[in-house]
């Protein structure tokens, strides 16, 4: 069930994508994203509202833990800068890259408090086979 | 090489938003954590904008040639933000970020072949091998899994 939401979310990131890259080829990539941003808060503060979730600011969480937003738009600037230079699917291959790098050092050592999950070599036949497939999707 | 490491900076940043999202909705709830992702977030668009070449000069015609469901992209979003601080804590980060790119890369394919009519045989090729890694990996997973269960 875990696996099939994961799924799930991925197919609605190409939907976003999709959406979002219509957006910015006609108003920009920094309005559009004022644009996404404002929509997606509209819709957010509705889901609170109907679900009657109440809004309380916490002291003792870690300031770094509202950080996640601005990131985000860190991301969006660093794809902007590359998309250019180094095409999209490269690109985005690289970013899988940087991803899976992250994963697999956040899963092995537990960082940021998440679950220790230690790399096992054996799987290293499993990781050659995705990096096989990301190369082929990025040279064709 | 500049261009490379920001591809792969652009990568970590997108699995660290992920895990710094699931911590704080865990503590405050996942819609109150998705609001707050789009309130600084729409803030660091605002900065972004000023210190950006662009202008914010929205035309009428621009409008108008916006095509009406191109505006709902902050709303998928939010699903996937909600979905996302959801299922983190739950998995592997690694096997996480691999489904979501095999979700993505699916409907991505089917996407191209409906608006532009075309079927890229190597992405379609690429995602199985990727697919085959990924289940392998899984499978390995499941089996150490029932060892441990019968073990106890």
């Amino acid at each position: 069930m875990n696996n099939l939401i994961s799924a799930f979310i991925g197919a609605l990131i190409a939907i976003m994508i999709m959406f979002n890259g219509t957006l910015s080829n006609i108003f920009g990539n920094y309005t559009s994203s004022i644009i996404i941003h404002i929509v997606g808060l509209f819709s957010i503060v509705l889901v609170l509202l109907i679900s009657k979730s109440k809004i309380k600011i916490h002291r003792k969480i870690p300031l770094y833990w509202y950080s996640a937003g601005a990131i985000g738009v860190f991301t969006v600037l660093f794809n902007n800068l590359s998309f250019p230079i180094l095409g999209v699917s490269l690109t985005l291959a690289l970013g899988l890259l940087g991803q899976s790098l992250a994963s697999i050092l956040i899963d092995h050592f537990g960082l940021l408090g998440m679950q220790v999950i230690k790399f096992e070599k054996k799987k290293c036949i499993g990781l050659l086979f995705i990096a096989l497939g990301i190369l082929m999707m990025t040279i064709f | 090489m500049f261009y490379i490491s920001i591809s792969i900076l652009a990568g970590i940043s997108i699995v660290l938003t992920r895990i710094i999202n699931a911590n704080l909705a865990k503590t405050i709830g996942i819609f109150q954590g998705t609001f707050f992702n789009y309130v600084i977030g729409l803030f660091f668009s605002l900065i972004f904008l000023a210190f950006s070449k662009e202008s914010l000069s929205i035309s009428n015609s621009t409008l108008q040639s916006v095509p009406l469901w191109a505006y709902f992209g902050g709303l998928v979003g939010v699903f996937v933000i909600v979905l996302s601080s959801y299922i983190t804590p739950k998995m592997s980060s690694l096997y996480l970020t691999l489904l979501i790119f095999m979700g993505q890369l699916f409907v991505g394919i089917i996407i191209d072949y409906l608006t532009l009519n075309h079927l890229s045989l190597g992405k379609v090729i690429g995602g199985f091998l990727v697919l085959i890694g990924l289940t392998y990996n899984l499978v390995l997973d499941q089996k150490q899994e029932v060892l441990y269960s019968t073990e106890i």
